[in-house]
């Protein structure tokens, strides 16, 4: 399993996509910043939903409607920071495969924080019906504001591992 | 100017910072969560004046859910960064590629607040008028060159 996932990893950092992006001056930068755009996209709209979860900020739309309303962007900016991670991935594959902050990241975190997010986004119409939401729907968005925090502070301990 | 900011580095509080295991980290993983933060809100905001998002909404209901959190977000990125700025404040300054950051962050912010200005006006026209758009495109993209730059700064440190 160990060695198919290196001959993987190996053979994406030869492919027409991983290679340039390695060794092109300018190119990684670019592909950083569609990664970190979607990401951003995906932070901005699920943040504004767990916040209002939380009961806090303007309360102009229930927790309901606002997760309909950014439903569609959220998922935009997922795809688009996949493909920017995929990207990424593929320009050093071999070096990710064994670095320990990128493990925990990809391997725990964030499966643990997207599954908490689409049963967040699920409940978010009964939790969100009111304009009050109850107190586990509270819990939630904290819950899942502190996952991506935990995603974003193993990404940012890669380079030092 | 090279000697003021070097001496502001080796000031206290700054150094504390700098030899603290887990301080800089720790700023630095909320810095990069409320940039995000802040490029999403706004981005939202620009891309409902474009037309692409929340047509349900008026563009003013849309950016008066959204903008508190820009706002807060931003403050919050703005003091975490100034406090990694102050980390390396002496090569900082001499980088074109920070003091571009820097420009880049001013004008987005400053087109920032003209689009949240801006949007209950537009609103009250039959259709969200031509130069709002202008404008609108004009913000996103300085903000993801503002992204782009910082991970330039990151990635090769003082330039």
């Amino acid at each position: 399993m160990g060695g198919l996932l290196m001959a993987w990893a190996q053979w994406l950092e030869t492919t027409p996509w991983g290679y340039p992006v390695r060794t092109s001056l300018w190119l990684y930068p670019f592909i950083q910043l569609i990664h970190f755009g979607g990401l951003s996209l995906w932070i901005g709209t699920s943040a504004a939903v767990d916040l209002r979860l939380m009961g806090l900020g303007r309360r102009r739309q229930t927790a309901g409607q606002l997760s309909d309303q950014l439903f569609a962007w959220n998922w935009i900016g997922f795809a688009i920071m996949l493909l920017g991670g995929f990207l990424l991935f593929s320009a050093t594959a071999t070096t990710f495969l064994v670095n320990a902050a990128f493990l925990v990241k990809l391997t725990y975190l964030v499966p643990i924080a997207l599954v908490w997010h689409i049963i967040v986004q699920r409940k978010a119409r009964t939790w969100g019906k009111n304009e009050e939401t109850p107190a586990s729907a509270k819990l939630a968005g904290v819950l899942e504001l502190a996952l991506w925090l935990s995603v974003v502070t193993a990404a940012v301990l890669i380079p030092s591992y | 100017m090279y000697d003021f900011f070097e001496a502001f580095e080796q000031m206290g509080w700054v150094q504390w910072i700098s030899h603290s295991s887990w301080l800089y980290p720790a700023i630095s993983v909320l810095h990069y969560f409320t940039i995000f933060w802040v490029v999403g809100t706004i981005a939202l905001v620009d891309l409902r004046i474009l037309g692409f998002a929340g047509r349900r909404q008026t563009a003013s209901e849309w950016s008066d859910q959204l903008a508190p959190w820009t706002w807060t977000a931003m403050a919050i990125c703005l003091v975490t960064g100034f406090l990694m700025f102050a980390t390396g404040a002496g090569e900082f300054i001499l980088s074109g590629m920070f003091v571009g950051k820097m420009a880049a962050t001013l004008v987005g912010v400053v087109l920032a607040v003209v689009v949240h200005r801006g949007v209950r006006k537009w609103d009250r026209a039959p259709a969200i008028p031509g130069s709002a758009k202008v404008l609108a495109a004009a913000c996103l993209l300085v903000w993801f060159g503002t992204i782009l730059l910082g991970v330039e700064v990151a990635n090769y440190g003082f330039f």
